[in-house]
């Protein structure tokens, strides 16, 4: 599978951290309650690899936030959550416990704005540190498993996935999610460039 | 499609729609905008978003737009999270009664050739569906309510205990007959938790409710969750010497579960402590008063080591 030089890993999982960050203080003002959220790794791996992680041969569901990015690199970028952690969340941010197994349609969008404040802050982080232009779309929310969802962009894509792990901490609960983007072939080298371009202006 | 018909289009939507330039000036404000801010389009005019509305400046609605025009992110601000970030009210009644309309807002960026960027906010009135999902969770809550049983467990929930409760209570007044209460709450549980995870908590308590219910054999003897990790049992026509048997063989049967607990302070095992109370209740008498005994004598099973099981007495009787 697809791999990036140390260097080049040390400096995405920085960026991304960036990114995090800037999402979890955004997440803070609106809950009036301290949010944190770190990348404590970043892998790559092929989207059956990430299926299987997801627990689709299980038939493990996921709630899932999706956006597409374009401009310097095209990319469908994913926030995925096991379906129980994603209640969690919206419920510890909302302040609201309803029994429903289910989020509902009023729920489903507040979990699309969360998704949306996180793959924005990493996009952004990201166009920043390459001084490259993206446009994002709205977000969408879907469930399923975790084959359904990153099927959403056709059975014969082929390329890499770039997974992030997200560790997300309010009022005392852990929840571990993962941000996703699918790259093409083209799209992952565009991004190995943009890396190297950003550690020759640190190097400078 | 011609400019007027445009114009036409964007003032008979049934959305607010306003369209900032790059300094965030605003360029565009529609008539559904103006109906429901009562601020005509005319005033609003090349206003910039900080002399607007200065209670959202740094905002998030602000930081969106900031994204639409520096980075060219869309954004999605939910009523659920935002509630009703613009001053927009649903009619007269409620500007007067400062009572904002629910909203959900998108902010997108604008590419047009030839033009900086823009970007445009659109609002939409969700009161309805806020106000459906509020009745949704009415009666979620209600029919949660109406329940006898504990979710979690299945065996009898709070509730179910206190019509019980209060059902056998009246009967052993009419009877004068014996009621017991047994009190049951599981030893050093908070650490059980902490260390093995909520899910594990959960089945522990799963298996303790079945050994509960196992050793009870008579139609109308209930054990119940009483909260979190306390369980309950009412024993109607049970003397103290009865009760104090069917309890020693709970807390046997919890012990004999064996569910290992290597944070316990007492034992290896997850164990329990358990407090009996007895009443032949009079006319007089409140199931609050055998509540209270089994409590009490909870307590001191809990301050005697745990893993035990004690009778109240009255002591000011006794001495």
């Amino acid at each position: 599978m697809f791999q990036l030089s140390e260097l080049q890993h040390d400096a995405l999982v920085e960026i991304f951290n960036l990114g995090v960050g800037r999402a979890a203080a955004a997440m803070s003002r609106i809950v009036g309650e301290e949010v944190s959220m770190s990348v404590p790794m970043i892998t790559f791996q092929s989207r059956a690899e990430v299926a299987k992680a997801l627990g689709s041969a299980e038939g493990r569901r996921i709630s899932a936030v999706a956006q597409h990015f374009e401009g310097a690199f095209h990319t469908e970028a994913f926030l995925m959550f096991p379906e129980e952690k994603s209640l969690e969340i919206v419920r510890l941010m909302v302040g609201q416990s309803l029994s429903l197994e289910e989020l509902s349609e009023m729920e489903q969008e507040a979990m699309s704005e969360i998704g949306n404040i996180i793959l924005n802050s990493c996009m952004g982080a990201f166009a920043n540190a390459a001084g490259k232009e993206l446009r994002g779309s709205l977000p969408t929310y879907h469930a399923g498993t975790g084959d359904d969802i990153l099927g959403l962009s056709g059975k014969e894509w082929d390329g890499v996935v770039l997974t992030l792990k997200i560790d997300f901490n309010i009022e005392r609960h852990h929840i571990y999610g993962y941000v996703a983007f699918l790259l093409d072939m083209p799209a992952l080298q565009d991004l190995q460039r943009y890396i190297d371009d950003y550690l020759a202006r640190l190097m400078g | 499609m011609q400019l007027s018909l445009l114009q036409g289009v964007l003032k008979a939507v049934r959305a607010g729609i306003i369209v900032f330039d790059a300094e965030q000036r605003i360029v565009f404000w529609n008539q559904w905008m103006e109906q429901h801010s009562q601020m005509p389009a005319a005033d609003m005019q090349g206003k910039s978003f900080t002399d607007v509305f200065p209670d959202m400046v740094d905002g998030r609605t602000h930081v969106a737009i900031r994204a639409a025009l520096e980075n060219n992110f869309a954004s999605l601000l939910s009523q659920t999270l935002n509630k009703a970030p613009f001053p927009l009210y649903a009619n007269a009644a409620d500007v007067a009664n400062h009572v904002r309309m629910q909203q959900a807002v998108h902010v997108m960026p604008l590419e047009i050739a030839s033009l900086s960027r823009h970007c445009v906010v659109q609002i939409t009135d969700v009161s309805m569906a806020v106000s459906r999902e509020k009745k949704l969770r009415e009666l979620a809550s209600e029919l949660e309510s109406q329940t006898l049983v504990d979710g979690m467990t299945g065996i009898a929930n709070r509730r179910r205990f206190d019509l019980h409760l209060d059902d056998e209570f009246r009967r052993a007044k009419r009877n004068t007959s014996p009621l017991s209460l047994i009190m049951i709450d599981v030893d050093y549980f908070k650490d059980y938790n902490d260390n093995y995870g909520h899910q594990h908590g959960d089945q522990c308590l799963v298996q303790i409710a079945g050994a509960l219910s196992s050793v009870l054999n008579r139609s109308r003897d209930l054990v119940a969750r009483y909260g979190g990790e306390e369980f309950t049992v009412v024993l109607p026509d049970t003397n103290e010497d009865g009760a104090m048997q069917i309890a020693e063989a709970m807390r046997a049967e919890i012990e004999g579960l064996q569910i290992e607990h290597a944070y316990s302070g007492v034992a290896k095992f997850v164990t329990a402590s358990l407090g009996v109370s007895t009443l032949v209740p009079d006319h007089m008498s409140k199931t609050g008063t055998l509540i209270h005994a089994a409590d009490r004598a909870l307590y001191q099973a809990k301050r005697s080591g745990r893993n035990c099981v004690v009778m109240y007495s009255d002591k000011k009787k006794s001495e």
